[in-house]
């Protein structure tokens, strides 16, 4: 079931540098995030007019306050893009910005529309905390023992896979100084080059001694995340936050981050028409539910059904993005899957890049349409696991 | 004498005494800026910024809120200058070496404002030898000022004048660290160590050489030179230990050095196992290892004999212990004194010469007795100075021992007593004075105007001042309260002060609040609530527990409605009333607090809603008047029915029981009003809360019109807030009781399980937490710890 009614077409994949939480991005509006996203993913294709595009949707894991407003839209148009240019958020958390991809996929594979944007983004920055900015959970939830997963916070789910699938404290520090160092060398070699747009972050800082506003503008083209001083021996040191005889900690957890990123998709038909070279061809796309006081197993659940849907063995992935919310539950994925390290995250993932929510989705499938176009593997997945207990993957080939 | 007012401060040196001086200027509302060298590499100010950073850290915690930190502002020698020149005080505080602080006046001097005071918090070099560097028209407002560490904590700060200094400079300065930084001041003699340190270590010294003379091991001397006679639980060598052993050998070896007509010379010289453990690196408590240090759970002590370590073992033998309890003092100094133990010989040793030093040396370091023993009460946390002790036990036999002990060549010195502690006297501290040598007479306390805002100052034993038990005129009395007033201050604003133990709010307590409002709204203009520390522990939890036993809910439910009452009558009563909050404010304390019109709050206060620490919920009041601030900050924000933003913290702040540790914090918890009063000397809480009472009553006080259609959280906000419950406990940080003990606050806090938003009163509030308070202590959860808190005074967590 490889071949749908029509083909979709990755034409142009792009994604800004990740900034840390309070980092280079924390005056920078989500909605300017997104705006240059979409910005750039159109330059990439000048040849295609911006009026033919469909449709454009955006993840956002915590729509409100400055990414609220169906932040799409006004992405849309603060790129400039014209008003014919429609656009919708959605919402599935973690997974948001992959099931942005998937759907704009979907149109074109439909025969809906022949050009497609999906896109993320996300800025933690803005966030009073995790959890949006009034939190306020059904009392039904407390009511009932059997939904109290749906009130744990991300860290103790990890926790109960820690426990349940026995990671233990030094595997998961292992894997999160792997990842920096993956993450470092491959900032070092350059990798990330194709898939990043710099964003210029204008700054507007009052001078108190002098009474005037300081204009600055920095160019940012690099994730802001990755450590090189991360140790084994420095993540040691770090307590457990969610559980007080636990082992996940600051370090092994991924990061609060600001992000966002933009793939372009058509069809056969526009392809031919104005002679697109397409990167890849968006295969398939699933998602799964699980118990949401285990959500980190989610990937567990939707990664057979997406490799079912594409056709293909595990075995024929080259490129697997791998979503490090917690080092512990991408730990328990690989091992009950028994994936293949080698091809997990060969850049690094979300402990040392970061994880902006529903930005990351998109992001990572810029990570892969380029990974896989360097490396001239064929199939690539990017998948993660999400809040409330769910999984979702998706699965690429270049072309 | 022209008032000081000190609106900005530069301290000089960044050092540990330098920056939590700093630190305590900032608590006291004064602009700081803190100096030192200026960084070769990197931040110019490095050397401050990091000493700041240290200071969020460090414990007890120089800050009495870390906002305050951002008032300190970094500076150096070369880029900053400038800035002293709108300082008002300047305080020097860098290290104790002559040519270097000559030289840094020499820089600063050109840069100070004419008007600014300049003080040296030297602790061993000569005022007089400093100051004489000075220009001449610097001079007179030039002196030594000596504060304790840690400075916030310590009361004493010791002045000293050189002989340029002018008197107006001393008054100001002495009235400023009174009552804006909340000192105890002393006058000091330009004499080495001065008079706190002097004694202090003289006493540090003393204990060490009879440690070794009778063989006793360092833990059996901390326990017998602790709390046991009257001093702080850090006794002899744990002192030494947080002081630092490489700093008291330094303090040792200058008294060496600038003593050398001492008679107790040959005293001051460091044992040979201070320099044992210097040279290993242990250093005290900075080096996590010292006289004492910590191996895995268990303490360990050093043993002069081995150089080695081993466990602690050692207590006051029984025979001992059973002196100590003798009262009066003069019985028991006489069976100290005939008992053959070596740890009662040794102590008879330790106060014999100490009060032949003090006696000795009184002319030399002092004006008067009194200024000895205060010193040594605030600057060494000693129950009794040195004199009062001596005093207390009879003067004459005492001081016959003393010579006989002499005579025998037992004492430390054979200097012999001077003749006035032989001129038929009983003592040194009388109504008239106390004893000053060099005046050959009493001298009379200070007549500063700052110290009539004390009503009841420190007073030593045979001063005979005036107490709170005593004073003024009752106008009702029970078995748990004392209503009175001081008419030749106000005869028309009552006094109400608790007699309770630890000022426990029993049944007695709540009916003589009740009966003391009443009677003020009937004869009085306002009503003050005022006793010494602590204002309250909180509610007599032996009663509670009594009646729990029993089984008598019915009557626990209408205890907690009359409680209730009482918090409500301070809140609409007729006449303003004023509590003024010293010490611990904890559970039902809090609450009285709260209700008042007004408060008056020291420093250094405790306060909290602890009552989850016993598995209750505060039902005095408490958790109500928490909703009625959320709901009424609700309704100055853009969100006006929207409570949850101004009820989260002070959730946790119930559901943990957390207790500020400072005024400052107790505001920024939400338990006091950023309106009250903070004051920095305990002492005079009843004069200003007499004023504040007298100046609500002129300004017409209106009692507030009881609060209707008060929005609550409701059920939404209960469940926001179990959120995070459901995480701690499933994350194994609170048990199940205290899951149940946290809900029932937040149901509480939000109002009852009603829908998010509805609109409630007061009455229904107050329903509402009463009713929980019952169920929790229904549970057996709940009876086991209260049970536990009143055996071991500890909470139990289970």
């Amino acid at each position: 079931m490889s071949k749908q009614i029509q083909d979709a077409y990755i034409v142009a994949a792009t994604r800004l540098p990740v900034g840390k939480k309070g980092g280079m991005f924390k005056h920078t509006r989500p909605d300017d995030l997104l705006a240059h996203a979409l910005k750039a993913v159109v330059a990439l294709v000048p040849q295609l007019d911006p009026a033919r595009i469909g449709d454009v949707i955006v993840g956002c894991a915590m729509p409100e306050a400055e990414q609220g407003m169906n932040v799409a839209r006004i992405g849309v148009l603060l790129a400039g893009l014209p008003n014919a240019v429609p656009g919708y958020t959605l919402n599935r958390f973690c997974a948001s910005g992959l099931q942005a991809v998937a759907d704009a996929a979907r149109q074109i594979q439909l025969g809906l529309a022949d050009v497609m944007i999906g896109a993320g983004v996300e800025s933690m920055s803005v966030m009073p905390n995790m959890m949006g900015n009034k939190l306020s959970p059904n009392p039904a939830i407390f009511a009932d023992d059997a939904h109290r997963g749906i009130a744990y916070g991300m860290g103790l789910t990890a926790e109960k896979v820690a426990s349940q699938w026995q990671i233990g404290r030094e595997a998961q520090d292992a894997f999160a100084v792997a990842s920096h160092q993956k993450a470092c060398a491959a900032i070092a070699a350059g990798h990330f080059a194709a898939e990043i747009s710099p964003y210029a972050v204008r700054q507007h800082q009052p001078d108190l001694t002098r009474g005037e506003v300081q204009l600055r503008e920095r160019v940012m083209a690099t994730d802001e995340g990755p450590r090189a001083d991360a140790s084994a021996q420095r993540l040691a040191r770090l307590r457990p936050v969610f559980h007080a005889t636990g082992s996940v900690t600051a370090g092994n957890a991924s990061q609060m981050s600001d992000g966002a990123a933009a793939v372009m998709l058509v069809s056969e038909k526009v392809l031919k028409e104005h002679n697109l070279t397409p990167l890849a061809r968006f295969v398939s796309y699933a998602v799964a539910g699980v118990p949401p006081e285990i959500m980190g197993i989610g990937p567990i659940a939707a990664i057979p059904k997406a490799l079912q849907q594409a056709g293909i063995r595990q075995d024929e992935l080259d490129w697997i993005e791998l979503n490090e919310a917690f080092a512990a539950q991408a730990l328990a994925v690989q091992r009950d899957l028994d994936l293949d390290p080698d091809t997990i995250n060969p850049l690094g993932g979300a402990i040392a890049l970061g994880h902006p929510l529903g930005a990351t989705g998109a992001i990572r499938t810029a990570t892969v349409v380029h990974g896989l176009a360097r490396t001239a593997g064929r199939y690539g997945m990017v998948s993660m696991c999400i809040g409330t207990g769910m999984g979702a993957a998706g699965i690429i080939e270049r072309i | 004498m022209t008032t000081l007012h000190v609106r900005k401060a530069a301290v000089l040196g960044a050092g540990v005494m330098g920056a939590q001086i700093a630190a305590h200027l900032a608590n006291a509302g004064v602009q700081v800026v803190l100096f030192d060298l200026a960084s070769t590499e990197g931040d110019r100010n490095g050397i401050v910024n990091t000493a700041l950073a240290g200071l969020k850290k460090l414990q007890p915690a120089p800050l009495a809120s870390k906002a305050r930190l951002m008032h300190i502002e970094a500076a150096n020698y070369d880029d900053h200058l400038a800035q002293l020149a709108d300082c008002d005080l300047v305080i020097e505080a860098i290290a104790e070496r002559m040519d270097w602080k000559h030289a840094l006046y020499d820089k600063i001097t050109p840069h100070l404002s004419p008007a600014a005071i300049l003080a040296s918090n030297t602790s061993g070099l000569s005022i007089e030898a400093l100051g004489a560097a000075l220009p001449a028209a610097l001079r007179p407002r030039f002196c030594g000022i000596h504060f304790f560490n840690p400075p916030r904590y310590m009361p004493l700060v010791e002045i000293i004048a050189t002989a340029a200094t002018e008197a107006a400079t001393l008054d100001s300065l002495e009235t400023w660290l009174t009552t804006r930084l909340g000192k105890g001041v002393i006058r000091a003699r330009d004499t080495p160590n001065f008079v706190a340190n002097r004694v202090g270590v003289f006493s540090l010294l003393a204990v060490a050489h009879h440690t070794a003379a009778f063989g006793l091991g360092f833990d059996a001397v901390d326990a017998l030179t602790g709390p046991a006679i009257g001093r702080p639980r850090s006794a002899t060598y744990r002192t030494l230990d947080v002081v630092g052993l490489d700093t008291f050998a330094h303090v040792v070896r200058t008294m060496q050095r600038t003593l050398g007509d001492d008679p107790w010379h040959r005293l001051f010289d460091a044992p040979a196992w201070l320099d044992a453990l210097i040279e290993r690196g242990a250093l005290g408590q900075k080096a996590k290892a010292g006289i004492f240090r910590k191996a895995g759970k268990t303490v360990e002590v050093f043993d002069p004999a081995t150089l080695n370590y081993r466990a602690t073992n050692a207590a006051i033998a029984d025979e001992v212990a059973a002196i100590l309890a003798i009262e009066p003092a003069a019985e028991r100094f006489t069976m100290l004194r005939q008992s053959p133990h070596p740890q009662a010989r040794f102590l008879w040793a330790i106060f014999r010469d100490l009060f032949h030093y003090c006696a000795v040396q009184l002319a030399h370091i002092a004006d008067n007795a009194r200024d000895v023993d205060l010193a040594l009460r605030w600057g060494f946390g000693w129950r009794q100075g040195p004199f009062e002790t001596w005093q207390g036990a009879g003067w004459r036999d005492i001081a016959e021992a003393v010579a006989a002990d002499i005579a025998a060549g037992e004492a430390l010195s054979d200097t012999p007593l001077p003749a006035w502690v032989f001129d038929g006297r009983d003592g040194v501290h009388t109504p008239e004075g106390s004893w000053s040598p060099r005046k050959g007479g009493p001298v009379p306390r200070t007549t500063l105007p700052v110290y009539r805002r004390q009503r009841f100052p420190d007073g030593l034993l045979g001063e005979c001042l005036p107490t709170p038990a005593r004073d003024g005129e009752t106008l009702f009395d029970n078995a748990a309260v004392r209503l009175w007033r001081l008419p030749e201050r106000d005869s028309r604003i009552g006094i109400l002060s608790f007699k309770s133990k630890q000022h426990a709010i029993g049944r007695e307590v709540v009916e003589g609040l009740r009966s003391a409002i009443a009677c003020a709204e009937r004869e009085l203009d306002g009503l003050v609530l005022w006793h010494e520390a602590p204002f309250a522990v909180g509610a007599d939890l032996q009663e509670l527990a009594d009646a729990c036993s029993a089984g008598r809910f019915e009557q626990i439910e209408a205890m907690v409605s009359d409680f209730q009452a009482a918090s409500l009558a301070l809140k609409y009563a007729r006449v303003p009333t004023v509590a003024a909050v010293q010490g611990l404010a904890l559970g039902g304390g809090c609450e009285f607090a709260m209700h008042a019109t007004a408060r008056v709050l020291a420093l250094e206060v405790h306060i909290g809603l602890v009552e989850a620490g016993v598995g209750l919920i505060p039902a005095g009041g408490g958790c109500t008047a928490l909703a009625l601030r959320a709901a009424e900050l609700a309704r100055h924000s853009a969100t006006p029915t929207e409570v949850m933003p101004f009820l989260q913290n002070v959730f946790m702040a119930v559901a943990t029981a957390k207790v500020s540790g400072s005024a400052l914090e107790a505001q920024e918890l939400g338990f006091m009003s950023d309106h009250d009063t903070v004051l920095f000397h305990a002492g005079e809480l009843l004069h200003v809360a007499l004023g504040q009472a007298r100046a609500l009553a002129e300004g017409g006080h209106v009692p507030p019109l009881p609060p209707r259609g008060i929005p609550v959280a409701g059920r939404n906000g209960i469940a926001a807030l179990e959120m995070s419950l459901v995480n701690m406990r499933d994350g194994a940080m609170i048990s199940a009781h205290d899951y149940r003990v946290a809900r029932a606050a937040a149901v509480a806090l939000c109002g009852g399980e009603v829908d998010a938003g509805s609109r409630v009163d007061e009455a229904w509030l107050l329903g509402v937490e009463r009713r929980l308070f019952i169920e929790l202590l229904k549970t057996p959860e709940t009876q086991a710890r209260i049970r536990h808190m009143l055996d071991t005074g500890k909470p139990l967590r289970n």
